[in-house]
């Protein structure tokens, strides 16, 4: 990385607005930013560099400078140089073509135009030249190109929203506010040309929601914070055009420096293996060891007198110098102990697998059209060990697509749907519907979809009805424009108050525009104008909003929206009826996982409120108790409500969330649900997508502003927990402020793909280092490959009906260190057999035609031979699942070995390299002789029949899951298939109201402010149609390395338990 | 609604391999299978031993160990048994260790390199100490067995008539034709014209086989038989077959033999033995007993194993159906 060759340390960062040279002083980093490793000169050295950290790769490279050594050397040198250069090419060869893509998107996003003002005029500008400094302008739908300071926007007061999704995964909008001085440049180029005030801030980190600095602009200082930065990965919405001064440019950027270094992942399963690896260095050491001492012993008692024939220098008489040496020989043969070629396999069988991911069309989502997307190769078999879920709430669990479901107005159900996806991440800006619709036109298209009685009832003019729905108008924070076609948008920051809004309006009561002193709304067609007085904002303990307009007839009147906890005490008695009626509604509608909210008013009178007003205004002036006092003036004002009725809300769960979670609990993996949503809203959808269940008496609900706070909430759940049972663990809710996880769609697709890794795990076993010799790299690699790649167990169909079947892979049951032992045992058994069996047999034994037959060659050649076939046929019994591949793979290992060997043993060959081919003749010669074959086939017999009989044994005595569901997958093929669907799980579930549920504090003030109004009410509306920049690849690199490093972030946090 | 249709290239196929539908059959085991394929394989295996432990015993064999004696009798048996192939029989010569077998010149033993010019390939026995080359070099030469032994049949009390052997067809036809070559046919003595006997050799090279010219050079079989070097520290190597001719058409009758046999090789430096082996061959060659007798074990032990496994296989199956009751 270049940016980690930052000259000295930055303290502090002092930028001048339109002053490239002054700021070059500084040397800022540029806006180009550097996500690949490796450059044409520098790949070589650093990728063999990081090659060589392998423990393999580096026992390797050790023995090659061991066979430097005559004395030592026991192995010529193309046996230990061959499988090195063949893993390091393969291995060298990936990280160049993923570098290269690397390379690519960085030159994709660092050619990306911009806006900047150059020469006092607006030039386009590819983005890695822009510089820290400069002014850029800002269009909707944009990218930002680097950390900004806002400066002014199209929006009044210098306003503007951005979607920071690709930097924490919140999709909700968030406002950033210019300072009141510069905001009056406007889009003025040669005002804001002239702009040279000067930033004085912190040196650049990766903190998302912090910012300090101070802005010195003629003659003035004015601090600066988060609200007036504008961050690299934001896109700019809402907001026709903002301009902008870059205070961090590039790799200094908040989004980069989060990314950090692309740290190199490892699975446990990797973890694994280097520990093995060890472990089998020190068997080697071992093996070395004894053998040397053997050899000391051998030369001293035997050797010495055979040395008549060898005539060795004087200096290795000595046996125990000719041990020492033996040892270090023995390190060079033994080497193929060491599973070098293991590496590659494994990685060769993540990618296969990554790419079955990503071809998998069951887990293709049709509605957005995309496929799943693995997106690092190296964590795969990591999916089938999963404990924990970290889910995010809104976007994953549910859709964030809110439906008025039903109503229940004076006592009355109305049921039916209004389709509302204002909230959902396209619509915000677009809500595509004619204002001009007349009441008519619109009751017919809402007849179909609604209760008929409903539009009976309003046309009747029943007038609770028409009280309902005009609450539903007037009680809310919803902004709305018109654009320039005429058309009515909403700008929402709550989707339930869209959806709340846009149901009214349907049914004929039209929010048409607010003034921080009128709403005016479209009553069936007549507008009314109401005066707003007063605005009781919504907060997490009121659990309520209020507002207190006057009609024009003089009425005043009181609008009130709640939880029903909180409503039901403020009514006022008469409504007792009613009450019960509606609560026994609310029940109904909560029962069906609807998000309910209860409707009431109060009418004023005129005197009453003046006092109240009045009261209400010396309390906002006070001093001290401003906020106690405000309370309880709203307390006083909200009671003796009438009941409305209530609404109910459909958040629409993700298709197959319920199931996936049932599933996911039946596979015992735990999910955490990271929101930063109100507590209610999160039980509420805990139980609406089976995650809380009734019959859990324990629900621990975290909650916490900070990290700390969250820190001590976990640990009093800890406590709590463990006190009581161990198994109430999965299912927290962890509701946490400002702190959200982005697993995308990991929920589908980790229980499609946990079938294929499963297997993963088995597949691994298969690499007995025993087996593994140098002959394997090449012989018996690919049918291993095959069976990791395309071996299935157990259908999918049946992975997913039997959840159960993931337990094993998380408890790391099906490659863990003992299971490496029995490997090992059973490696250690076969060559015993492998070597003792030919041993008897040659011992003392003549060919058919009478001549020497237990020579060294051929005796190696029947070993190998039985080697190879008796790997390819374990592996054929260790393949459940046969596929062309695997045939073509093991039947065409087999076969690759004999040409190869009968060519490596012709005539031609050893004519050409008479020393490097000795075995001319060898394989024609020793695979003649039926006495050779007899050999083999009783090694064969021998090291396998133990292992059938041992698998026997067990799957008669201890049956794993897998085996039994593999039986009864055979018993079903015989009879007829039948569906097996799980039955879709009811939800059962006690009431539960919250109240605006992803509602936000504070909006209140901003209407009565009327700092979010417009003042001219044409917007320029080029921004709004552009489209999307197409832009996945950039921002997939960049998103990726942030949710990485927010997961390890939270994960820190969350699961220190 | 752009995406539905933009999209579409987005869709896997919906190939079988891409879908992992491939078509595949699915090993499954069953008890029957399994007890099946133990019990086929216990009746082979034991079939297997128990021919080859007879044909092992209808071999007929005689070893003598000649330590001191230069002349030795023995009684041949009942049978005269066709062919026969005479043996020499080393113990603890270790023609397996691994230096020992790396001490050899295959660029030289073709003819190409009498020279020897690459360095480390036959060391210690690549130059003699005037530091001229060796051919053959390398120790494997060097220590080639060089006894001769005269097999003679008493056909009366006094008579003894010498059993006549062949030399040739005792080596492998690559090691003949491919792996060993002359550097010329004619003239031998000229080609090795340079170059040094190995130091414990007797005669050189060229003069191996003083009645056969074309038996000498590398191309000896006798050298060429030595040169194959054994897999273990006791071997035996063909030293010469039976020629069937007059009284030995059918074989070696029963009688009386002899050896006669020039000590040259020096086993008991190394504390080694050596004798002579003549034997006859079966349809196996000459295999051991080991072999029969493994083949006996394991399908006696497959046996074995095959009605333990049908036990808890029955025991499980009862199990299995009470609990369903």
């Amino acid at each position: 990385m270049f940016c980690s060759k930052k000259k000295s340390l930055e303290v502090k960062r002092v930028v001048k607005a339109n002053d490239r040279e002054y700021n070059e002083k500084f040397q800022y980093a540029d806006n180009r930013i550097h996500t690949s490793k490796y450059n044409l000169l520098t790949f070589l050295p650093i990728n063999l560099f990081e090659q060589f950290q392998r423990v393999a790769n580096a026992y390797f490279l050790f023995l090659l400078i061991l066979q430097l050594i005559p004395e030592i050397s026991s192995l010529t040198w193309f046996t230990t140089i061959v499988p090195l250069v063949l893993v390091i090419t393969m291995t060298a060869v990936k990280d160049a073509t993923d570098d290269y893509f690397r390379h690519k998107s960085d030159n994709q996003v660092n050619n990306r135009q911009s806006e900047v003002i150059i020469d006092s005029k607006l030039q386009n500008e590819k983005w890695m030249n822009v510089k820290v400094g400069d002014i850029v302008k800002l269009e909707n739908n944009q990218f930002v190109a680097a950390d900004l300071l806002l400066l002014s926007s199209s929006e009044p007061h210098g306003l503007c929203y951005i979607e920071t999704a690709e930097l924490d995964g919140e999709t909700n909008l968030k406002v950033r506010h210019a300072l009141s001085v510069t905001s009056e440049l406007g889009e003025d180029i040669s005002r804001l040309a002239r702009f040279d005030g000067i930033v004085v801030c912190e040196a650049p980190n990766n903190k998302l929601d912090k910012f300090t600095g101070v802005l010195s602009w003629k003659d003035r200082k004015h601090s600066l914070n988060n609200q007036k930065i504008i961050l690299r990965g934001c896109v700019l919405r809402n907001t026709s055009w903002c301009f902008g001064m870059v205070i961090f440019a590039g790799p200094d950027t908040k989004l980069m420096q989060n990314s950090g270094k692309t740290k190199f992942k490892r699975t446990s399963i990797d973890r694994l293996m280097n520990t093995l690896v060890l472990w089998i260095f020190g068997f080697l050491v071992c093996l070395g060891i004894i053998l040397a001492i053997g050899n000391s012993i051998w030369e001293n008692q035997v050797g010495g007198q055979f040395r008549t024939f060898l005539f060795w220098n004087e200096g290795e008489k000595n046996s125990v110098f000719s041990g020492f040496l033996t040892f270090w020989s023995y390190i060079i043969i033994l080497n193929t102990v060491v599973p070098i070629s293991l590496y590659v396999s494994v990685e060769v069988i993540r990618l296969g697998h990554s790419y079955f991911i990503n071809w998998d069309r069951k887990m293709y989502y049709s509605g957005k059209a995309t496929p799943a997307e693995a997106r690092t190769t190296t964590l795969n078999e990591e999916l089938g060990q999963i404990e924990y879920i970290f889910s995010d709430k809104t976007g994953t669990l549910t859709q964030n697509i809110m439906t008025f479901k039903k109503c229940s107005i004076n006592g009355r159900i109305y049921a039916g749907e209004v389709h509302d996806d204002v909230g959902h991440k396209k619509a915000i800006t677009k809500e595509k519907e004619s204002v001009d619709f007349s009441v008519k036109t619109q009751a017919e298209r809402t007849f179909q979809l609604f209760d008929h009685s409903l539009m009976e009832s309003i046309k009747l003019g029943d007038p609770q009805v028409h009280e309902f729905l005009r609450l539903l108008a007037l009680c809310h924070t919803v902004m709305s424009e018109e654009n320039n076609a005429g058309q009515l948008i909403y700008q929402v920051q709550s989707p339930d108050e869209g959806a709340l809004v846009t149901a009214a309006r349907n049914f004929g009561f039209i929010f048409k525009s607010r003034t921080p002193e009128t709403i005016t709304i479209e009553e069936l067609g007549t507008l009314v104008t109401y005066q707003l007085l007063a605005f009781l904002d919504f907060n997490n303990i009121r659990k309520r909003m209020s507002v207190i307009v006057r009609n024009p007839a003089g009425q005043i009147k009181l609008y009130s929206k709640g939880a029903d906890t909180i409503l039901f005490e403020k009514l006022h008695p008469s409504n007792e009826g009613l009450l019960s009626l509606t609560s026994d509604h609310l029940s109904e509608f909560a029962g069906e996982g609807l998000r309910t909210l209860v409707i009431a008013y109060r009418e004023l009178d005129d005197k009453y409120f003046k006092e109240w007003h009045k009261m209400l205004e010396d309390a906002n002036a006070a001093t001290d108790k401003r906020d106690e006092r405000i309370t309880g003036l709203y307390e006083e004002i909200e009671r003796d409500l009438m009941l409305l009725g209530a609404t109910a809300i459909e958040d629409k769960l993700q298709e197959g969330v319920i199931e996936t979670v049932t599933s996911l609990s039946l596979a015992n993996i735990k999910i955490w649900v990271l929101t930063g949503d109100k507590q209610e809203t999160a039980i509420n959808i805990g139980y609406a997508c089976n995650l809380l269940t009734d019959d859990m008496n324990d629900v621990f609900v975290i909650s916490g502003n900070t990290a700390v706070e969250v820190r001590e909430e976990l640990r009093k759940a800890k406590e709590n927990l463990f006190g009581h049972n161990r198994s109430f663990s999965n299912g927290h809710v962890v509701s946490e402020n400002k702190q959200q996880l982005e697993l995308d769609s990991v929920v589908e697709e980790t229980i499609t793909g946990d079938y294929a890794l499963v297997i993963n795990g088995h597949s691994l076993t298969v690499y007995d280092p025993w087996f593994i010799t140098l002959f394997n790299i090449v012989y018996t690699s690919l049918p291993v490959l095959a069976m990791g790649i395309f071996d299935q167990d157990v259908s999918d169909k049946n992975s997913m009906d039997c959840p159960q079947l993931y337990e094993p892979g998380q408890l790391n049951q099906l490659f863990n260190k003992r299971r490496f032992f029995i490997c090992m045992a059973h490696g250690l058994y076969t060559s015993l057999a492998l070597f003792f069996i030919p041993f008897g047999a040659f011992y003392n034994v003549v060919g058919e035609d009478g001549q020497h037959a237990a020579d060294y060659q051929s005796f190696a050649v029947t070993m190998a031979t039985s080697l190879v076939i008796v790997v390819s046929v374990q592996i054929a019994l260790d393949t459940s699942y046969w596929t062309v591949i695997n045939h073509v793979f093991i039947w065409g290992s087999i076969a690759t070995y004999f040409s190869i060997l009968f060519t490596m043993h012709s005539n031609g060959i050893f004519e050409v390299f008479p020393n490097q081919f000795p075995f001319v003749g060898n394989a024609w010669h020793s695979l003649n002789q039926k006495c050779i074959w007899l050999v083999i086939l009783l090694t064969t017999v021998a090291s396998v029949i133990p292992v059938v009989a041992f698998r026997f044994l067990k799957m008669h005595l201890y049956p794993s899951l897998s085996d039994q569901i593999r039986q009864w997958q055979k018993a079903q093929k015989k009879a007829k298939p039948t569906s097996s669907r799980r039955p879709q799980t009811r939800r059962s579930s006690s009431r539960r109201s919250g109240y605006g549920f992803a509602h936000q504090e504070g909006y209140g003030e901003l209407i009565t402010s009327g700092k979010n109004m417009r003042v001219k009410n044409s917007p320029p509306t080029s921004g709004l149609e552009k489209t999307l920049y197409n832009s996945t690849n950039w921002i997939e690199n960049l998103c990726k390395k942030t949710t990485d490093t927010v997961n390890s972030f939270s994960q820190d946090k969350a699961v220190k338990l | 609604m752009n995406w539905g249709g933009g999209g579409r290239k987005l869709m896997p196929d919906n190939s079988a391999m891409k879908q992992q539908k491939l078509p595949a059959h699915q090993l499954h085991f069953s008890a029957r299978v399994v007890l099946t394929i133990f019990f086929a394989t216990g009746v082979f295996c034991f079939c297997m031993g128990v021919i080859l432990i007879l044909s092992a015993q209808s071999i007929q064999e005689i070893e003598v160990c000649p330590i001191l004696l230069y002349l030795f009798f023995w009684y041949w048996g009942l049978n005269p048994g066709g062919d026969v192939y005479m043996y020499y029989k080393l113990y603890g010569f270790y023609q397996n260790h691994y230096r020992y077998v790396l001490s050899r010149s295959n660029n030289q033993l073709v003819g190409k390199d009498i020279m020897v010019r690459d360095v480390e390939d036959c060391a210690p026995f690549k130059v003699s100490q005037n530091k001229t080359p060796i051919a053959p070099c390398g120790a494997i030469a060097n220590s080639m067995f060089n006894d001769t032994i005269i097999l003679s049949y008493t056909l009366k009390s006094s008579v003894h008539i010498q059993v006549p052997m062949l030399k040739t067809e005792l080596t492998w036809w690559t090691d003949k034709y491919v792996k060993f070559q002359n550097p010329s046919l004619i003239n031998l003595s000229d080609r090795f014209v340079g170059t040094e006997k190995p130091p414990y050799w007797q005669a050189p090279i060229y003069e191996l086989d003083t009645s056969d010219p074309g038996n000498n050079g590398f191309l000896n079989d006798d050298f060429i038989v030595w040169m194959r070097t054994a897999a273990f520290p006791t071997f035996k190597k063909l030293y010469r077959r039976l020629y069937r001719v007059q009284y030995f058409m059918d074989g070696l009758p029963a009688g009386n033999y002899s050896f006669n046999i020039s000590y040259n090789f020096p086993v008991t430096r190394i504390k080694g033995e050596k004798s002579v082996v003549l034997s006859t061959l079966t349809w196996s060659g000459g295999s051991s007993l080991f072999l029969g007798l493994a083949y006996t074990v394991t399908g006696a032990f497959l046996w074995l194993a095959s009605f333990a496994l049908m036990a808890i296989h029955m025991t499980m199956k009862k199990k299995k159906l009470s609990y369903r009751r």
